[in-house]
């Protein structure tokens, strides 16, 4: 116990590598790790150069936002303290498939490369459509400004539909 | 509200700032939204609420049934079948058997306790769509029992409610993204090169010079040292050409450690108080968990009194996972303790045994095997060695460890607490109901797979990037935010492994391995010893 207070007392300045995540846009502990192996840091983003995105929530609103490029469509959802029922449960962890969003052909088609484990999540995704990303991670950039996403109806929706 | 109070308190005290913090309000937010938290009792097979019935329902007479009215196999029968025929170790085949008796929703009882099955792809995905923010495998009383009567905390395995939701929030945050997972991929890789010179030193021993016997016992070791790399951040030597006689014993002491665990697992399915006619599983149990958590609590220890001295001398404090766990304290280190000694517990004989089942199932498909090494060559050649970023050019390769885990899902099954009342397959589940989702049944069924039972990793592969394949029939991590927390890790330690492996050694099944069959302890694993030969790739 002795070890653990000692640890404890001493202060988080101390510790040299805390800088990056206030720096990346998506901080993620594999940046942490390579940061302190190559040195390198992540960039700081323009914030003046805003992205203005609309979504259409399941009741048919839309919703227009502005977020920072580099930054993914769950990051912008979390930071504008969006209401969207059950969004982005596993915090763009790849484990859920519940940021699922549908996108316009064209939009789609400059979204930037899929990976293989966004598809296999997106395979499990309800009401999966040909255009159809995962929101953690798509990730905004100049050229996806005034982008429309679309919330799939869940399944909660659809079984009330059936019924009544 | 108090624990909301002190979880924001965490919150901002932890350095990942404002933006975790919201989105841990988020989290919060829904948890307290959804009304996941509440006590769950033993369902009961009561009739059916009012609220439930839509107008629909009603006028259309198609009420939903009650538990009462399920199908499924008798009381009697099914003990029967469990303690006098070892239902246990065939439970996997079983539950293929009463899905084809009862249909894909079928009720089962065990004592006191009732199981709803679900055998069908839809509704177990119907199940994990449904569920809430901090959803609810089985009743971990037992394992409860343990931590408090020895002051220690749960972990993510035995975690419940909000204390389950923080530590996940911590730890997927380091361990669940691809990204992150890839920069253990050196660590990993020096791993493989230990298990290559291993295989290499072990067939030489044998009397033919190729043959390795029962191969898992150099995965479990190959395992176990992929996964202390990553955890305790250090080598354990598990596979040194000569290992010192203690660390071979303490190997041993480990192997029967976990064997042994898995039988007294069934210690918590024995009331309390039987205790004092049986003492002995609930000892045994016990006596597994100190094991491991000495285990676990050496590694952490060592380390945490490196980075201590480390700051004393006012040096930077760089390492990996354990280090950024200790040094963040988003959890105490009791927390660490716990969680560590929970990942090794689900880590190791998961991995070992699909990749026992993976060279098995290459050395009985020669074809496969050829096709795959095509692709490896291809990408790689016969020297390079993988990384993490090289998997993405190997669909064959992740294609075949998904068909291993299909065929040989080494969780057969999963259980999950209904945390509201719910209408599945036409019958109404009460909150609090124990359900079983039967991975193995839908896995093996031909509606999902066509021609199931054959081994065709070819089937995951995509022809195109808008190709979609509807897997929810196998999902052998789960799926939502209860999976499996060490996926992407079991995968890189397996894709590794394997690529290397196809890389040096054609492996072919030894004249003594005939056909092995799986049989569930605690896990699916091989019912016999898979024997391999490892024959030298002509370069
Ligand atoms: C082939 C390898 C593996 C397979 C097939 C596997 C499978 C699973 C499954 C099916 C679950 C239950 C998920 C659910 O209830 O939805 C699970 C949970 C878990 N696994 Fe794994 N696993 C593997 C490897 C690992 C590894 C390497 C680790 C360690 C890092 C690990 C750590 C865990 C933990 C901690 C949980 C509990 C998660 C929670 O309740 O939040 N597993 N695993
Ligand atoms: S938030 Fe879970 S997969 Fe995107």
């Amino acid at each position: 116990m002795a070890l653990v207070a000692a640890l404890r007392r001493l202060s988080h300045a101390s510790l040299g590598f805390y800088s990056w995540r206030a720096a990346a846009a998506t901080p993620t502990f594999g940046a942490w790790i390579t940061g302190q192996r190559s040195f390198t840091v992540g960039s700081q983003p323009l914030r003046s150069d805003k992205v203005t995105v609309h979504f259409i929530n399941r009741d048919g609103d839309k919703i227009t936002v502005k977020g920072s490029p580099g930054e993914s469509l769950l990051d912008v959802v979390i930071n504008e303290d969006l209401d969207i029922d059950g969004f982005g449960a596993c915090e763009g962890t790849l484990a859920c498939s519940t940021c699922h969003l549908i996108f316009e052909d064209d939009v789609f088609k400059k979204l930037g490369r899929i990976t293989d484990e966004e598809m296999d999540m997106l395979d499990l995704a309800y009401g999966l459509t040909d255009t159809s990303r995962l929101g953690c991670q798509v990730c905004l950039s100049k050229s996806l400004d005034g982008l429309v996403a679309k919330v799939p109806e869940s399944v909660a929706d659809a079984r009330q539909s059936q019924d009544g | 509200m108090s624990v909301m109070n002190k979880l924001t308190t965490t919150c901002w005290t932890n350095f990942y700032g404002d933006r975790r913090n919201k989105q841990m309000l988020f989290v919060l937010r829904c948890l307290h939204k959804s009304a996941t938290s509440g006590t769950f009792g033993v369902a009961r097979e009561e009739p059916l609420p009012e609220r439930l019935i839509t107008s629909t329902d009603a006028t259309k007479k198609r009420l939903p049934k009650t538990l009462a009215e399920m199908p499924g196999p008798g009381t009697i029968s099914n003990l029967f079948e469990f303690f006098w025929r070892d239902g246990f170790s065939r439970i996997h085949e079983i539950q293929i058997e009463h899905s084809k008796m009862y249909g894909k929703i079928f009720k089962s009882r065990f004592g006191p306790q009732l199981v709803v099955s679900v055998a069908d792809r839809d509704l177990v995905a119907e199940v994990l769509r449904a569920e809430g923010v901090a959803p609810q495998r089985a009743n971990m009383e037992s394992w409860h029992e343990y931590r408090d009567m020895r002051r220690r905390s749960t972990g993510l395995i035995s975690a419940e409610g909000e204390d389950w939701l923080r530590m996940r929030s911590v730890l997927r945050q380091l361990i669940m993204r691809p990204r992150d997972v890839a920069v253990f991929s050196d660590d990993v890789s020096e791993v493989v090169d230990d298990l290559i010179k291993r295989i290499v030193c072990l067939r030489s021993q044998s009397s033919d010079g190729t043959t390795i016997c029962n191969i898992n016992d150099l995965f479990f070791k190959y395992a176990m040292e992929g996964i202390a790399a990553i955890l305790y951040e250090c080598r354990l030597g598990c596979l040194s050409q000569k290992i010192p006689q203690e660390t071979e014993d303490y190997i041993d002491a480990l192997h029967l450690m976990f064997s042994s665990f898995k039988t007294t697992m069934y210690a918590g399915a024995i009331p309390k108080w039987l205790r004092p006619v049986f003492p002995k599983p609930w000892e045994e149990f016990c006596d597994s968990w100190d094991g491991l958590f000495r285990f676990s609590c050496v590694h952490v220890d060592k380390r945490l009194k490196q980075i201590e001295s480390q700051l004393q001398r006012g040096e930077k404090v760089t390492g990996g996972l354990l280090t950024y766990m200790l040094v963040a304290k988003e959890m105490s280190v009791e927390e660490i303790y716990a969680n560590v000694t929970e990942m090794l517990l689900a880590g190791v004989d998961t991995t070992s045994f699909t990749l026992s089942w993976a060279s098995y199932l290459l050395a009985r498909h020669p074809d496969v095997q050829q096709q795959i090494h095509a692709e490896v060559m291809r990408v790689l050649g016969s020297e390079k060695v993988a990384t993490a970023e090289d998997v993405q050019h190997l669909p064959f390769i992740r294609g075949l460890v998904k068909e291993t885990l299909r065929l040989f899902p080494v969780l057969p099954g999963n259980g999950r607490i209904t945390q509201d009342d719910m209408v599945l397959g036409g019958y109404f589940i009460p909150k609090g109901t124990q359900l079983a989702l039967c991975h193995y049944s839908t896995s093996l069924d031909d509606e999902n797979f066509p021609s199931s039972l054959e081994f065709r990793p070819d089937r995951w592969i995509r022809k195109h990037s808008s190709d979609r394949l509807d897997n929810f029939g196998s999902i052998p991590f789960g799926y939502g935010i209860r999976s499996c927390i060490g996926k992407r890790i079991a995968e890189l330690e397996m894709h590794l492994a394997l690529i290397r492996i196809i890389q040096k050694f054609h492996v072919c099944v030894s004249p003594l391995t005939t056909d092995v069959k799986a049989k569930t302890h605690g896990l699916l694993c091989p019912g016999a010893p898979i024997n391999l030969q490892f024959i030298d790739r002509e370069i």
